[in-house]
């Protein structure tokens, strides 16, 4: 049987060894990492995003790469997953997006910031992660889309903002979300004049709405409200 | 209790049922949030209450600890601690320390990363506590009559935890250095370092407990503490899956942290043969429950639970899920909560001199707030599976999912109702020891002396 000082041997030979390979690995990987999560394109912007995520711990609700809390959506590829428009938006009120849902913090961030905080994501999202977050393996297969609904027509006129941001809680043909009520024949219920007036401030048509202001320029309202009254 | 200054360790063991207390409200808060009651959330949101949460309970681990060297210490060395007036300052300024971070974290003030929220300003003040700390406990060391194994892997196990604290000070620019570097210090530190004290302090106790010979078993001590380091060093692969760093580290973190747990069946083996095999009975009957239960536990939470997600084909779903938290919770519990249960079960009739073996209050302490703690990590376990399954696989949207398993947080507050009244037995035991007093110095003449000399 082994001694005690055959023991203590042992305890010396494997820290110091390991330690020695662990190191070892480290200065490689720190060399690997610039090429693997493209280190050039971490601008000034980039590093304010990161200083404005670490100084408000949303890592205390959120994770990133997988790392943090498991209360708020993982948010590596939340850039892919929203797009940038959506969380601009969603950034701005965070609550007004999720009516009644689990709360995040009301930040009063400004345009710059939200900007630096996208920008963070973005450079997060393009890391080479070796293949976090999973596909989904399990996932029902997409639904088959009848080309002849009225909702994929529609899709194909419908402005670049009615996917990323409007179909989070709106529906078109099937696909979206069901906060608010799905989009077709709204061109039937409303006039242009007030389609107009609702997507400029929806809580000063009904007070107490569960429908965001989504702060639309007058120009990006115009597209939108021209394309809703194609839906009939 | 040999020595008059080793009643200091008193004061740390006090500030662990304190925040160990504190821990707990905020785990309810987050109970609570995930049920969909977060109605403290414009006073205490989220964040706040689970950065109170972690890094109470690392203070209180550290707190035990150290209160566990400063009893342990000056026994294994022989001699009076080397400044006890140091050690109270040392006492005072953590816990300000602590309070300040605390209070900090509900005024959105930190350093916002996982594990290591105290805010940096506040970092520099922990590492000169510690240096104190460690100053104090190597002066006692080495100017005492005899260096043992056991008190010589304590002081390796403290002073490593300390240098390793300093990696996770630095700023990066690069999330993915930011989050190799943190890994330095929360890794190496619950499956490296922490490991030692815990065998350290393990082997202290199973020396006095069951009069097993000195030199059986710190020879095991060392294979115990060989093998966490031949498994948990390599084994930080099991972090930087998925952070950006290079793809081999799939394999050597897949091969090293799969044999972590053979550390912690190390531990329940020890434990388990080492009480058997001490023909002695030691009249403190719960301070061997909790020293045995450690390494049982700890072998349950860390070792197999941890093994249940370190591979990569499974790490790739569950990562960042409730199941880390199911393993997070019972792997604390039993490796490091338990141990400093253990030594304080042990050393509060050393050191009061009261010797109140034969109550109900302690056994039932123990087995409540095991059984209560056992029923949390199993309500993590459902909810963490069903959340894999439904959100990675599946692809559903996080929030209906969040909704879907809120159930299984119903469960786990009323589990962690069972596990606190478990806690509080222990405390109202803790009360009822009352102070040191000077009266147990010599009173206490543990029979390991005689044996050993
Ligand atoms: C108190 C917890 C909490 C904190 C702190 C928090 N969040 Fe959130 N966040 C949430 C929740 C919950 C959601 C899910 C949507 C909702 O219910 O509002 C969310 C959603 C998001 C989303 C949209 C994700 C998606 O896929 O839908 C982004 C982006 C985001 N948060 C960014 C941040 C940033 C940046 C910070 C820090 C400045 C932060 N969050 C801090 C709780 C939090
Ligand atoms: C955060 C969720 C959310 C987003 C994003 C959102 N809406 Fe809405 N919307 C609602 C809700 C909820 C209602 C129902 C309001 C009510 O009745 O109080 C609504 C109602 C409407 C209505 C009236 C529908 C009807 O049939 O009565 C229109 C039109 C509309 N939204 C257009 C839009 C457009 C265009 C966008 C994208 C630019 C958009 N919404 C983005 C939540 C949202
Ligand atoms: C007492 C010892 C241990 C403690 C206290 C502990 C605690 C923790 C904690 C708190 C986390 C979450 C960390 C974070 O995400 O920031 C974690 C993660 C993890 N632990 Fe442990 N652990 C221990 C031992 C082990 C062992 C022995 C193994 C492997 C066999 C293991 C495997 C893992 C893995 C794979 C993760 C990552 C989970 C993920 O990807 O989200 N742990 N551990
Ligand atoms: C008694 C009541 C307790 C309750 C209700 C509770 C609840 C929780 C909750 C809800 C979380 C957050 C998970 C998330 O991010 O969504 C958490 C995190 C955590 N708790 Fe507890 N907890 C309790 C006690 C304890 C105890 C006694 C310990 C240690 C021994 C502990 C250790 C931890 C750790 C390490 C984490 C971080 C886990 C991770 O990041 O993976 N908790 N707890
Ligand atoms: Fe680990």
């Amino acid at each position: 049987m082994l001694s005690k000082s055959q023991a203590r041997l042992f305890f010396a030979v494997a820290t110091g060894g390991f330690s020695f390979v662990f190191l070892g690995l480290t200065v490689d990987t720190v060399m690997q990492v610039p090429e693997r999560s493209h280190s050039e394109n971490i601008t000034e912007e980039v590093i304010h995003g990161k200083e404005l995520w670490e100084s408000n711990n949303c890592m205390g609700c959120h994770t990133l790469l997988g790392e943090g809390a498991y209360y708020a959506p993982e948010l590596t590829k939340v850039v892919d997953r929203r797009g940038a428009e959506w969380m601009r938006i969603f950034l701005r009120d965070p609550q007004a997006m999720f009516p009644g849902q689990r709360k995040m913090v009301q930040y009063d961030f400004t345009e710059d910031e939200i900007s630096a905080l996208i920008a963070f994501f973005d450079w997060n999202g393009k890391i080479d992660t070796n293949g976090f977050p999973a596909e989904h393996d399990l996932a029902p297969p997409a639904p088959v889309v009848v080309a002849a609904t009225s909702g994929a027509d529609a899709m194909a006129t419908a402005p670049a903002m009615v996917a990323t941001v409007c179909m989070a809680c709106h529906a078109v043909g099937g696909n979206g979300g069901n906060i608010g009520p799905a989009f077709e024949g709204v061109g039937n219920r409303y006039t242009e004049d007030e389609l107009d007036r609702w997507l400029a401030d929806p809580a000063s048509v009904k007070p107490g709405t569960a429908m965001p202001n989504l702060g639309l320029a007058d120009d990006v309202r115009g597209d939108l409200v021209e394309w809703l009254m194609t839906l009939d | 209790m040999k020595f008059r200054t080793q009643r200091i360790s008193w004061l740390f063991f006090a500030t662990c049922m304190l925040l160990l207390c504190l821990q707990i409200v905020y785990g309810f808060i987050m109970g609570f949030a995930h049920m969909g009651y977060d109605v403290l959330h414009d006073y205490i949101p989220f964040n706040t209450a689970r950065a109170t949460h972690t890094n109470v309970l690392v203070v209180w681990l550290l707190c035990g600890f150290m209160g566990a060297a400063y009893y342990i210490v000056p026994e294994e060395s022989g001699r009076e601690l080397w400044s006890p007036k140091l050690a109270v300052v040392q006492w005072a300024s953590l816990l300000l320390v602590a309070v300040t971070a605390v209070i900090g974290f509900h005024f959105n003030w930190w350093e916002g990363r996982k594990f290591l929220e105290i805010p940096r300003p506040l970092d520099y003040l922990v590492v000169i506590n510690v240096l104190s700390f460690v100053l104090n406990i190597g002066m006692t060391t080495f100017t005492g009559k005899r260096y043992t194994t056991t008190g010589m892997v304590l002081l390796v196990g403290l002073v490593s935890a300390a240098l390793l604290y300093l990696p996770g000070m630095i700023w990066f620019d690069s999330q993915v250095m930011d989050s190799y570097f943190r890994w330095w210090v929360v890794h190496l530190w619950v499956e490296g370092v922490w490991e030692l004290i815990m065998g350290a302090i393990m082997s202290y106790l199973l020396i006095k407990l069951t009069g097993v010979d000195r030199e059986v078993i710190e020879k095991w001590l060392y294979i115990i503490v060989g093998l966490t380091f031949v498994s948990g060093i390599l084994g930080t692969g099991h972090h930087y899956y998925w952070i950006g760093a290079p793809e081999y580290w799939l394999i050597v973190g897949g091969v090293f942290s799969a044999l972590e747990p053979l550390a912690f069946l190390g531990m329940a083996l020890y434990g388990v043969t080492m009480a058997r095999r001490g023909g002695r009975k030691h009249p403190n009957k719960i301070a061997m429950y909790w020293t045995v239960g450690c390494g049982i536990m700890s072998f349950v939470g860390a070792g197999f639970l941890g093994f249940a997600h370190t591979l990569p084909s499974v790490n790739i779903y569950t990562h960042g899920t409730l199941v880390t938290a199911m393993h997070g919770h019972l792997a604390f519990w039993g490796a490091y909560a338990m141990i400093v249960l253990a030594i304080i079960s042990y050393a509060m009739p050393q050191m009061t001199g009261r010797k109140f073996f034969d109550t109900w209050v302690p056994e039932w302490a123990f087995w409540i707030s095991n059984i209560g703690m056992l029923s949390m990590t199993c309500a993590f376990a459902v909810a963490g599976v069903t959340q894999v399954y439904l959100e990675r696989r599946v692809g559903m949207d996080f929030l209906e999912v969040q909704a879907a398993v809120a159930v299984h947080f119903t469960a786990l507050v009323l589990a962690a109702s069972l596990f606190t009244l478990g806690i509080l037995l222990f405390i109202y035991d803790f009360i009822r020891y009352g102070f040191p007093s000077d009266e147990a110095v010599e009173g206490a003449a543990e029979p390991e002396a005689a044996a050993a000399k």
